[in-house]
């Protein structure tokens, strides 16, 4: 294999795997954009998004891909009580409420799915395991081609819902100005709770096509993609989708060069290496405006 | 209503507390009482579930069969005390104090992660109570210097044994069969590559690969030598950097978690189509599960497979061992869980031979045990702990996976050695060799 | 009222101080010893990450300093031969030094990206010692850590625990003196507002960068006891978990209390070794992560409110009131 076939190979697992980043980082900025919250648990709707798939798979045997739907409109429901029962109670009582309260939730999903599911490592076949076309010189599996048409399409739907749809623009209007559309007759809570289910429902995508895609997973699967995703959106700007996805893929571009270069062991680190020097030269993030 | 008085009762709970779990030290006649450390909760709970299961079938059995007869001719009855190390250096420290001082027990087995058992050690220095560790890969256990080690011993093969026995495997098996299928000469050196765990695990493989090669002077040269972070799920880099050098086989220190996405991305991804050589902790039902059709032709070193059991005399023990776990938890038990077993057997075996549960007698029979093996292959059948360090000799075998289309995984088959193996190591048909210089 | 609650929370320090000192003879459970030296070193790491967050910073990664602490110790000690009793204080330095320049890159930033960074922080320290630092650190196979006295004196294990008993009561003591001190109102003013409190001539940054260093040192003794008790040391030691305990300890206990991590660390232990004892396993976590929620929501100032808590309420109920929104204000 030519050297430019080896840079187009890593270009190319850089974007798939950006997908899963973006997908939850969008979710991310979605919460944070409307209801100024953080939720450093957001990995665990990812693990649960996983399961959730898994489960209706193994009983039904139906294609995982058309059972996105169904596990993102349960992760809309879960999102929706945790958000009014834990969420809604500490609005407003400061930032480090809401990262204590993320430490709280991650030990009852993470081990309360260990109850449920065993924390045992677990896989899905695609039905479409084995499949591979060719793409220029490169022979890709058709899975990864789907995970990204079903990123763009979430993308372009939550685009399209945000604009089009008198609930969206409610959500771009109370993320816009919050006390304004309060003034202006829009029921902020309901926004919230729609919001913050939307924001989980996208992490449950991201969880399915990530296992689809013959990522095996256990209740801990979460975790570290979450908080990667968190690194990116410091990086690329709260709020800011472009940035999102820009940041997701210079993360996975650097990640994979420091496994090259430096050891393997840097993978995770390096993340945090960069994060932190970003935020010594610009403490809001390379395109943040006011941090918060 | 103010703190103090919380305070107060919270500290009179501490006392009571304290009071209760010493009334439970009583030592009942007639039992002997075996704490089982294992990780029931953290991380590593699957194996640790795994490893004090088994442990109950073993002591069930032992009971059903008599229990165990004392110096006086009084039968006594195994009574198994489990204490969980929760994955964690403070816990395994919390669960090996509370059998030894409080609880009392007899004897201790069991132990996983070496990391988590280097640190209770002290406590089993101190107290001077025989521990047959039974699940930590590390010869660190034993060979500790700054300790005194003497009543700990090791049944369980360490990595250095598995890096050695793969190695030679390689040396004997697979590179004659890739000069052969390349029709080079005889001392073509051989491309291996490493992919390991950046943990004392893959590290521990990795010495012992390289020293293998230099003591026994093979003609297999380590072309890359790559690493990643435990409980990473991309490999392709890395995968794509040994690609570039040309290996002739790849050999995984990983975890089963890991080692099913390495091939799987080899083969699929990056279109690796080389042998890939697993370490024995692979060799469970998941991993089958996950690699799916990809593992075929893939070789796992191993003692104790849910699907496959060598030619010859343990061969119904192990399946024997494999029905009543199953018939008691409905799943099948791993190497860990077989050697837990043993385990059992091993204590109960040394405190017959002692006649006591004298913890200085307990020991010098468990340094002068020699006894058949029990499921899992013993060099010269027997399990004995060696002199220098207390380790027992493992003999291990290298499986070859084909794949079975009815059920969509592969199965294993045993290809070395000449004793255990019930046919012979292929290439597959897409296998390429690196370059042939 | 007020006179009659210092003397009330006199005589409940002085109680607790008799059963510390009384409960090694009362019992003669080696497990219940080892527990309790488990447990203070634990109290001083959460009064030590209370420290940092009553100065308005919340760290996720404070394993960096308690691992920190407990290396630089050991390697002094296991290298000079200097008994650990002494060697703590230096390793504690060490970790206090490298708390400022964490510190240097966090006082600029706020909440979460603070948090986001000490939690990096723990993955960047441990990721080193098992690569460049390995030499020294013994990579992933740990090393063996001096033991705080041998075991071959007589009732080790007693003389170890009142020697830990001493250097808790010395921390809390310390930190009863910092927060009573005009570095404590400064560290109050900083974080109920850092505008105000620059107008009033206080520098934000010099004071977080003390916080920072006091938070560190403390993590650090801390540390550095645990592994001398243990004796043996590996990098599993910056894990998540040692990361997260300190701050379920505080948050039940009361945040930014002096009694808060005591309480908090004693409460949770018990409960901890409770649940254990009746076998239960994950469910462990889900039940202390529900009680994590429930006092962030319910019990905002942690149990050293729940007294207080429970008489407002039944004098609310007395009074027919509607029960406020919990934690809104």
């Amino acid at each position: 294999m030519d050297n430019m076939g080896v840079f187009l190979q890593i270009i190319f697992w850089g974007l798939y795997a950006g997908c899963i980043y973006i997908l939850l980082a969008t979710g991310l900025n979605l919460i944070f954009g409307v209801m100024k919250t953080v939720n450093f648990a957001h990995g665990e709707f990812l693990m649960l998004g996983a399961y959730i798939t898994a489960t209706i798979f193994f009983l039904t045997g139906i294609n995982p891909y058309l059972i996105i739907l169904l596990s993102m409109l349960a992760l809309i429901g879960i999102g929706a009580v945790v958000e009014r029962f834990c969420f809604r109670p500490i609005l407003g009582t400061g930032k480090l409420n809401e990262i204590f309260l993320s430490i709280g939730l991650i030990y009852i999903f993470q081990n309360g799915a260990a109850m449920i599911w065993t924390d045992e490592w677990q896989s899905v076949k695609s039905p479409y395991d084995g499949i591979t076309i060719p793409v220029g010189s490169l022979f890709v599996p058709l899975d990864y081609i789907l995970i990204m048409v079903f990123t763009a399409a979430i993308l372009c739907g939550l685009y399209l819902f945000l604009n089009r749809t008198t609930i969206g623009m409610q959500m771009r209007a109370t993320s816009q100005n919050r006390k304004g559309a309060m003034l202006v007759g829009i029921n902020v809570e309901r926004i919230d709770i729609i919001s913050f289910g939307m924001g989980c429902s996208l992490a449950a995508a991201a969880g399915t096509l990530w296992i689809v895609s013959g990522q095996i997973f256990n209740p801990y699967m979460g975790s570290i993609p979450a908080i990667k995703a968190f690194a990116i959106i410091i990086l690329g700007g709260l709020g800011s989708i472009p940035g999102a996805i820009i940041g997701g893929l210079l993360m996975g571009l650097a990640e994979n060069g420091a496994a090259f270069l430096l050891g393997g062991i840097w993978k995770d680190a390096i993340s945090f290496v960069i994060l932190i020097i970003v935020l010594v030269v610009r403490p809001t993030g390379l395109f943040g405006e006011k941090g918060e | 209503m103010k703190y103090p008085v919380i305070f107060i009762a919270i500290l009179l709970i501490t006392a009571f507390f304290a009071g209760c779990t010493q009334q439970q030290a009583t030592a009942a006649p007639g039992v002997i009482k075996i704490g089982v450390i294992a990780s029931l909760t953290g991380p590593a709970s699957n194996v640790g579930t795994n490893m004090w299961q088994s442990a109950q079938v073993a002591a069930d059995k032992v009971n059903a069969d008599g229990g165990v007869t004392l110096k006086d001719g009084s039968k006594a009855q195994l009574k198994l005390i489990v204490g969980d190390d929760e994955s964690t250096q403070q816990g395994g420290q919390k669960a090996a104090t509370k059998l030894i001082t409080d609880d009392k027990v007899d004897i201790l087995v069991g132990g996983y992660s070496s990391a988590v058992t280097s640190a209770y050690e002290q406590t089993i220095a101190e107290y001077k109570i025989p521990y047959i560790v039974t699940g930590a890969s590390s010869p660190i256990i034993t060979h500790r210097t700054d300790i005194d080690t003497s009543y700990i011993f090791h049944h369980c093969p360490t990595t250095d044994t598995y890096g050695q026995y793969t190695t030679m495997f390689i040396d004997q098996v697979v590179r004659p069969a890739v000069n052969k299928k390349l029709g080079a000469s005889a001392d073509r050196p051989f491309r291996l590559a490493l992919l390991y765990q950046d943990t004392a695990f893959g590290k521990g493989i990795q010495t012992a690969v390289n020293d293998t090669i230099v003591k026994n002077n093979l003609k297999i040269i380590l072309i890359s030598q790559q690493s990643f972070r435990m409980g990473e799920s991309d490999f392709r880099t890395q995968l794509t950097a040994i690609k570039a050098t040309n290996p002739d086989a790849v050999y995984l220190g990983a975890f089963p978690n890991e080692g099913a996405p390495i091939i799987t991305q080899a083969r699929r991804d990056i279109g690796l189509n080389t042998i890939f050589l697993n370490a024995e902790n692979n060799d469970n039902a998941q991993f089958y599960k996950d690699v799916g059709q990809y593992g075929e032709g893939a070789i796992i070193e191993s003692r104790f497979s849910p699907y496959t059991a060598p030619a010859g005399a343990v061969a119904d023990s192990q399946n024997m061992f494999k029905q009543s776990y199953f018939t008691r938890f409905g799943a099948y038990p791993d190497m860990m869980g077989a050697s837990t077993y043993e385990g059992v057997f091993i204590a109960a075996k040394a405190i017959a031979n002692a006649g006591t549960t004298d913890k200085a007698t307990v020991r010098q029979a468990l340094v002068d045990l020699k006894m058949p093996q029990i499921i899992e292959v013993m060099k010269d059948q027997t399990i004995s702990f060696s002199p220098d360090f207390r380790e027992s000799t493992f003999d291990l075998w290298m499986e070859q996976l084909s794949y079975n289309a009815t059920l969509g995984e592969t199965r294993p088959v045993i290809v070395w050695p000449d004793n255990l193996k019930t046919t012979d190591f292929t290439l597959p048909s897409w296998y390429m060799a690196g370059s042939s210089s | 009222m007020h006179f009659k609650q210092d003397a009330m929370r006199k005589y409940g320090i002085i109680a607790i101080l008799a059963i510390a000192i009384a409960i090694p003879f009362l019992t003669d459970s080696m497990f219940i010893l080892n527990l309790l030296v488990l447990m203070l070193i634990f109290i001083i790491f959460a009064s030590a990450w209370n420290l940092l967050a009553y100065s308005g910073q919340g760290s996720l990664g404070h394993a960096a300093f308690f691992g920190i602490g407990a290396y630089a110790s050991t390697l002094i000690a296991v290298k000079s031969g200097i008994t650990p009793f002494v060697t703590i204080f230096f390793g504690a330095a060490v970790a206090a030094f490298i708390g400022i320049l964490i510190g240097l890159t966090c006082v600029r930033l706020k909440e979460w990206f603070l948090a986001m960074v000490t939690f990096g922080f723990a993955i960047i320290v441990q990721t080193l010692t098992v690569s460049v630092l390995a030499p020294v650190t013994g990579g992933w196979d740990g090393i063996a850590s001096a033991r705080l006295l041998s075991p071959s004196i007589p009732g080790y294990q007693i003389i170890e625990y009142f020697a830990v008993l001493a250097i808790t009561i010395a921390s809390i003591v310390a930190i009863w003196y910092i927060m009573k001190s005009r570095i404590g109102l400064a560290f109050l003013a900083i974080r109920e507002n850092e505008l105000e409190a620059q107008a009033a001539g206080i520098d934000p940054v010099r004071y977080r960068l003390l916080a920072f260093a006091i938070s560190a040192y403390l993590a650090g003794v801390a540390g550095a006891l645990q592994i001398h008790h243990i004796g043996y040391l590996t990098p599993e030691l910056y894990g998540v978990d040692n990361s997260f305990w300190p701050v379920t300890y505080v948050i039940l206990g009361g945040l930014g209390t002096l009694a808060g991590p005591v309480i908090g660390t004693i409460v949770l232990t018990i409960i901890w070794e409770g649940l254990k004892a009746t076998g239960l396993t994950f469910g462990r976590y889900v039940i202390v992560g529900a009680m994590l929620i429930l006092a962030i929501i319910f019990l905002p100032r942690g149990l050293v409110s729940l007294p207080e808590q429970v008489q407002e309420w039944v004098k609310r109920r007395k009074r027919k009131e509607p029960l406020p929104e919990p934690a809104g204000d």
